[in-house]
């Protein structure tokens, strides 16, 4: 037990920092803002030679095979920083096929990825923002070697980057009985085997959700796409398949088996996108600090009246839960323990705490932080976008009542919540 | 990073809940919780002599003191166990971390093995009427006569004064300097005379908590000093630096095992009863917004036990703390309150019933609970002095 980093990922951690300082300053996230791609290919490229890129994907396929966690810190780092690049998407596709994917399919992507040479990305979400299987209605339909895809996705990240991306398709319909799908989120946790014992079982396998994820080309014909104008000016796209078709081999995992290997492609999204919220948010937080430190109102700096004082210390107190909750999902992930309790846990607080914070550092800041052209805003948009995304806390903290309540057994702080001992 | 921990001292958590189970009857812990009220009686005594004969007292401590220089991650282990069915172990308080840091090689060898067995057991003798939050201006007063100090004053809060054997006491040595710079600790025997002990009675006193109320004092103290002459060997380190020697020992009380469960022994209290309990099948378990919220809360409790894991580990790298103890006490005693008032709110009309009323939940302990956790925000540093902390030592943020 021991919660600090060690001496290897403190290093990671400060040499990612001192080259983000130097290569990626705030003013390439608002440059980016304008730019068509939405990304800087020569600073991509250093990451791959940096070996960013490959990071956490097997050697056997250009990378380094190195620990989740050591991924996180990155995007700890890539938060701060506020970078502009498809790390997120990127990663979230590559390490699922990695994981899930065909031998074919690794060898075609993950070296390209790991050498910088490709850009993915993923789509799940409908009309129905909720991550969950039944909100899919794009159909993949079974033709000669292939599948024909119709459907629309929204909220497709840098798909105007990608060249690749992982596609979720309806290919059976949902199976049981006539009464309303119940969220899978609420099911508390379908990547978690010994939890659905514990609630009352869930398949094991997630055939009843008939979901297939397939990897296809983003430039394939029938695929359309219409940019998003969010908040961050960040590139999301509503992407339509008008009868797109596909080879066999596109097919990521088993046939209508698709939904666990979402789950798990959900699970690492959600808890590196929190490393990348936790980063951002303390980074936001440090210039609501020395703002307050050096602005001067009733003739003294605001720092020094106390409304202020326990405004920056909750700021403070609150990023550190949000780091010490990723931590240990990240640490889990790693040891090969179920964690989507713990990455549930971790979103839910850091949509709620970072968005509480960032919010502070604006009050702190008054005016000037509201102008455009004050650099804070451009953490401020990031950070409050991403509280909206991978998942709700509304989402999140459904799977954790799941688990808390929907199953036999006392709970206890500090034990695991997936399997949990008869009463008594 | 390493959330785990390791198979010894997964087997030590077993090997505590086997002595658990077989030596702590619901006598023992029905006399322990009248503890607050009339001291340790013999078969709380007894155990705890037992416990410190397995080891399981200070082991982080020194062995040349009767510690098992072990890691402070194990003494928490144990020291959870222990609090989780409402047993005190560890030396658990100011005094014994203050020794080990500031006192002299004699006062090292007559106190700790004495902490350890139970012999000795400390009143904290800071606040005074007029000094709380603002402990350094404290007007207690030691004045040094040859070899002795004589003491007048009074001190406030003294909750364990009524059974305590010492008397672990602040006061003004020199009225002259900067109000921090003018104290000094002294420990002191209770049975010197001049010292008067009263009572003075919460509102958790009538009745008194049930076992199992995880905020239930019925009753503290005020301590008065008339002319108490102790030797000067009797100090705590400097003279006049005794502002300093008790913040360490207040740093290291606010963190641990029992501060943790304190904050959110609720979380789990609430979340089982809803698991097996209904109104006359309005199940509270199966409303979302009962849901959505216990889910919120027991997020924040994982805060807790994460901050208190933090602090071990800090501990046990041999740092200090700067700001993250005091963030510590910053979000769990709040976290704990927030679960009682959501409790409140969870059960409705029932959750006012006292232990002896007909029809009270859980013998009346969520009731209970609602009078004393706000407590926990208030002592031993209260929460806006702990964020001032936070704020001007971890963040360096200007005092004026």
């Amino acid at each position: 037990m021991d919660v600090l980093l060690n001496e290897e990922e403190q290093m990671l951690k400060n040499l990612a920092r001192e080259f983000l300082e130097k290569e990626c300053p705030p003013e390439m996230a608002r440059a980016m803002e304008a730019d068509d791609l939405g990304y800087p290919p020569a600073l991509w490229k250093k990451l791959a030679d940096l070996g960013w890129l490959g990071l956490a994907l097997p050697e056997a396929y250009g990378g380094q095979g190195l620990p989740l966690a050591y991924l996180g810190l990155i995007f700890e780092e890539l938060g701060r920083a506020i970078a502009p690049v498809p790390f997120h998407s990127t990663m979230m596709a590559a390490l699922t096929i990695a994981k899930d994917g065909s031998e074919q399919q690794k060898k075609e992507v993950l070296p390209a990825v790991a050498r910088g040479d490709m850009v993915l990305t993923w789509a799940l979400l409908e009309t129905d923002p909720r991550l969950l299987p039944e909100t899919v209605h794009a159909q993949a339909t079974p033709q000669g070697n292939g599948y024909v895809i119709s459907g629309t996705k929204m909220f497709v990240d840098n798909f105007n980057a990608a060249q690749k991306f992982l596609v979720a398709c309806r290919t059976a319909p949902v199976s049981g009985d006539k009464s309303p799908v119940t969220p899978l989120y609420e099911r508390g946790g379908l990547s978690s085997p010994p939890l659905q014992r514990g609630v009352g079982g869930i398949s094991a396998q997630g055939s009843e959700a008939g979901l297939s994820l397939f990897l296809v080309d983003t430039n394939l014909p029938g695929i359309s796409h219409t940019p998003l104008g969010t908040m961050v000016k960040d590139k999301q796209s509503r992407v339509t398949f008008d009868r797109v078709a596909v080879p066999a081999s596109s097919l990521v995992g088993r046939l209508h088996q698709g939904w666990p290997v979402i789950e798990g492609m959900l699970d690492r999204g959600t808890i590196l996108l929190c490393a990348q919220m936790l980063g951002a948010t303390r980074k936001d937080a440090e210039m609501g600090i020395d703002y307050a430190k050096n602005r001067v109102a009733f003739g003294r700096p605001i720092g020094a009246f106390q409304s202020i004082q326990h405004l920056c210390a909750d700021m403070i107190v609150w990023v550190d839960g949000v780091q010490l909750l990723t931590y240990e999902a990240l640490w889990r992930m790693d040891q090969g323990l179920p964690a989507s309790i713990e990455i549930s846990q971790a979103k839910a607080f850091a949509n709620d705490k970072c968005e509480a914070v960032v919010r502070s550092s604006q009050v702190i800041h008054g005016g000037i932080g509201f102008m455009a052209e004050f650099n804070l805003n451009l953490w401020f948009r990031r950070v409050s976008s991403w509280t909206m995304r991978m998942g709700t806390s509304f989402e999140h903290r459904a799977r954790i009542a799941r688990a808390l309540l929907d199953q036999p057994g006392r709970v206890r702080l500090g034990e695991s919540m997936y399997d949990l001992a008869p009463s008594g | 990073m390493d959330f785990g921990f390791t198979p010894r001292q997964e087997a030590l958590k077993q090997e505590v809940r086997q002595f658990i189970a077989e030596n702590v009857s619901p006598e023992v812990l029905a006399e322990a919780a009248k503890g607050w009220e009339e001291g340790r009686g013999p078969r709380t005594r007894e155990l705890l002599k037992k416990i410190a004969d397995r080891g399981w007292v200070g082991i982080s401590w020194p062995k040349e003191y009767g510690g098992q220089g072990g890691s402070r991650i194990d003494q928490y282990l144990v020291e959870e166990e222990f609090a989780r069915v409402g047993i005190g172990v560890g030396g658990a308080g100011s005094g014994a971390p203050a020794i080990l840091a500031a006192g002299t090689e004699e006062q090292k060898q007559y106190f700790l093995p004495r902490i350890i067995r139970g012999e000795i057991v400390f009143g904290l003798g800071f606040t005074e009427p007029q000094a709380g939050a603002d402990l350094a201006s404290l007007q207690c007063r030691a004045v040094r006569d040859g070899d002795e100090y004589v003491v007048n004053g009074q001190k406030m809060f003294t909750s364990s004064a009524h059974f305590a054997t010492h008397l672990y006491l602040m006061a003004r040595t020199d009225p002259e300097a900067p109000k921090h710079k003018g104290i000094s600790i002294f420990l002191i025997p209770m049975d010197t005379p001049g010292i008067t002990v009263r009572p003075l009675w919460t509102i958790q006193s009538n009745p008194t908590a049930p076992l199992g109320t995880t905020y239930g004092q019925a009753r503290t103290n005020e301590v008065f000093l008339e002319d108490v002459h102790v030797p000067a060997s009797c100090i705590l380190g400097e003279e006049n630096m005794g502002w300093y020697v008790g913040a360490m020992g207040l740093n290291l009380d606010r963190v641990g095992a029992s501060r943790y469960l304190l904050s959110v022994s609720r979380d789990e209290d609430i979340i089982n009863w809803v698991k097996e309990n209904d109104f006359q099948g309005f199940t509270p378990a199966q409303d979302p917004a009962v849901r959505d919220r216990l889910a919120e809360l027991w997020i924040e409790a994982q805060v807790c036990r994460l901050m208190t894991l933090r602090s071990m580990s800090l501990v046990e790298h041999g740092g200090k703390f700067t700001y993250e103890g005091s963030a510590e006490k910053v979000f769990s005693p709040e976290h704990g309150v927030r679960t009682t008032e959501t409790i409140t709110q969870v059960l409705g009309p029932y959750a006012q019933l006292m232990n002896g009323s007909p029809e009270a939940i859980e013998d009346g302990i969520f009731a209970h609970n609602v009078l004393g956790a706000f407590q926990s925000g208030i002592n031993h540093g209260s929460v806006q002095v702990m964020r001032d902390q936070v704020a001007r030592r971890g963040l360096g943020m200007p005092r004026s």
